[in-house]
């Protein structure tokens, strides 16, 4: 679980090369000493409410609501673990921020994987990267569910959101588990991505993918389902991420392509640099109206919410050389080893109303892309994201917002002793510009072994938070948030 | 992400002679948690690890789902058995399946056994029947 001091050394030295100040060797002494693995640790137990410390700032006038956040929170049992950091259990986490306090509760999902791990004490069930042990009982794909990729708020119930099964439906007060979620009794069990595209006005598009055919789910904003539909993908690619414009859904299918049924899930996929990375364009009106783009190779997790501009379109996208993270990266993370791995970097891909499609790549890096939810599927021109991430750093220590229109990035980096989760953007009351809100989310604070809550102005991200809080615990990184006020 | 094969879950419901080599005094009586009231519980009993994997049960019963649902199967000699069921709740006498081709009606095996992505085997479903054996089956 801990990696070698050489390891850390090594990461902590390509962290200090670019500024070597006597406060970066500090750093980088510190994070040398560090537990790496606090990163992928495992929680044991639910963390009951609790009121959050602020450390740093106050809490901004009107800034009122809840981040729900999920991700992987228990990987390692005695009889047997999970052995990718997509695999483990989902905790649903609610950092609250209510007349300038702030607050932490933090739930694990109920799970059928869950219950039966619990019992023999031994993680079992198949996953992205962890093979299936012969105790595992599956009746549904749902059983197999770690529910710990998102979560999102659909009428009044929070989803925690997996891929390749049902939403499990939460209590979003008592973060309680009620069971998945059948959207029409002919489609139980159905995949429903974790990564769904809500228009401003709440209706939310998803797809399901299964090999090389993709159900596409359209829900009115208070979560009836409106519209299911199976179209035909291209290719077997792997699709964790689609995006959307106001009147089309845009299918990115890299060259990580299924090409064997084998268990676990990863090891069917092969990279496939030569045939390119296509795009499928989907009229949201019309399923039967398509068109594909050809774009070069990429490999890539997650978009940016896409948009028309004039008869083209275009779109953000952290692009990855190839998928070695997923096929490898993900499971020495979860041993808590730094990864000899690129980060992702951003691009914008243009889709031509001609046909033709180009990507420009960026040398920014950056993860884990969010942007206003009221421009979702029309023009904008920032991105918040993830940043720091080098070769020997595969998780991020800053944030970014990355101005489309000038080329130019405003960070900030909270040092190599935190790991920087995905943030989420809340408009200001009565604000409509795009940077007229703040950047909410947390850090794990790996030099004091806590959990930290921090609140940036939108418009001024490189002068830091205006507010820090610290929880009681240290909960490991997550995945994807989303903010109700 | 996983895949169940719902042809090697769908039951054989032919009515199948058996052959009866010792006495036939035993019996089994299966009753139903169902989740829903319509339709009928599709039951099938099979006698050996070969009629259970390749579908060829000994009995079968359709029971309506109305009322109790409770399948009794007399006249058996002892021995292993096990059991395969899905309930036909809309009455179609098809076992439904998602369009990826998950089920979607509610399945059950004998002893509430699940299966590993696919049916439960043999191993997990065989129960010994002697005189008047009895089972509750959650099929919800």
């Amino acid at each position: 679980m801990v990696p070698s001091r050489r390891a850390f050394m090594t990461g902590a030295a390509a962290l200090s090369a670019a500024v070597v100040t006597p406060d970066a060797v500090r750093a980088a002494e510190a994070m040398a000493a560090t537990d790496w693995g606090l990163v992928t640790a495992d929680v044991e137990a639910d963390v009951a409410p609790h009121a959050m410390r602020l450390v740093h700032g106050r809490a901004p006038d009107g800034l009122t609501g809840a981040l729900y956040r999920n991700g992987p929170a228990k990987f390692r049992r005695p009889g047997r673990s999970a052995e990718h950091w997509f695999d483990g259990d989902g905790l649903v986490r609610r950092f609250r921020i209510q007349d300038g306090q702030a607050g932490l509760a933090a739930r694990f999902v109920d799970t059928p994987k869950r219950r039966q791990e619990t019992r023999l004490d031994a993680m079992v069930m198949p996953g992205f990267g962890t093979m299936p042990d012969p105790r595992a009982e599956i009746g549904s794909p749902d059983d197999a569910s770690a529910a710990n990729t998102s979560v999102h708020l659909v009428g009044g119930e929070l989803w925690a959101l997996w891929e390749a099964g049902s939403p499990a439906v939460l209590d979003p007060g008592t973060l309680e588990t009620r069971g998945f979620k059948t959207l029409r009794p002919d489609l139980k069990g159905m995949p429903f991505l974790a990564h769904p595209r809500i228009e401003p006005d709440g209706r939310i598009w998803n797809l399901g993918v299964g090999g090389d055919q993709a159900m596409v789910w359209r829900l009115a904003p208070d979560g009836s389902l409106e519209d299911a539909s199976v179209i035909e993908l291209p290719r077997a690619s792997y699709i964790h991420d689609f995006t959307a414009t106001d009147t089309q859904l845009v299918i990115v299918l890299q060259p990580w392509v299924r090409t064997r049924m084998v268990m676990p899930f990863s090891a069917g996929f092969e990279w496939k640099a030569e045939e390119g990375t296509q795009v499928l364009v989907v009229d949201k009106a019309d399923l039967g109206k398509r068109r594909i783009f050809e774009l070069p190779a990429f490999g890539f997790f997650h978009l940016g919410d896409a948009w028309r501009d004039g008869a083209d379109i275009r779109f953000d996208v952290c692009a990855h050389r190839d998928m070695d993270f997923a096929a490898r990266g993900a499971q020495q993370v979860v041993n808590g080893v730094p990864l000899d791995g690129e980060p992702a970097r951003l691009a914008m891909v243009r889709l031509g109303a001609d046909g033709r499609a180009s990507l420009e790549r960026t040398d920014i890096v950056g993860e884990f892309p969010r942007s206003d939810p009221r421009r979702a599927g029309l023009e904008r021109r920032l991105t918040i994201h993830t940043a720091g991430e080098t070769p020997g750093r595969p998780f991020a220590s800053g944030i970014g917002v990355t101005d489309w229109s000038t080329g130019r990035t405003r960070g900030f980096d909270f040092g190599a002793g935190h790991v920087v989760d995905e943030m989420v953007f809340a408009p200001r009351p009565g604000g409509t510009a795009e940077d007229d809100g703040w950047l909410i989310g947390p850090s794990l604070n790996l030099t004091d072994r806590v959990t930290e809550l921090h609140v940036l102005d939108a418009a001024r991200v490189d002068e830091g938070p205006v507010a820090t809080w610290r929880a009681d615990v240290a909960l490991p990184a997550a995945f994807h948030g989303t903010w109700t006020s | 992400m996983l895949r169940l094969s719902a042809a090697a879950l769908a039951l054989t419901l032919l009515a199948a002679p058996a052959a009866f080599a010792q006495p036939a005094d035993a019996s089994v009586t299966l009753t139903f948690e169902t989740g829903a009231r319509s339709g009928r519980v599709m039951v099938a009993l099979y006698d050996s690890e070969a009629s259970y994997t390749s579908g060829s049960p000994v009995a079968t019963a359709a029971v309506d789902a109305s009322g109790s649902v409770v399948a009794v199967f007399d006249n058996l000699p002892a021995g292993d058995y096990a059991m395969k069921s899905f309930h036909d709740v809309n009455g179609d006498g098809q076992m439904n399946t998602n369009p990826f081709g998950m089920p979607t009606e509610p399945y059950a095996f004998s002893n509430n056994a699940v299966g590993n992505m696919g049916p439960a085997s043999w191993d997990r479903a065989r129960f010994t029947v002697s005189g008047d054996t009895a089972q509750t089956i959650s099929i919800r």
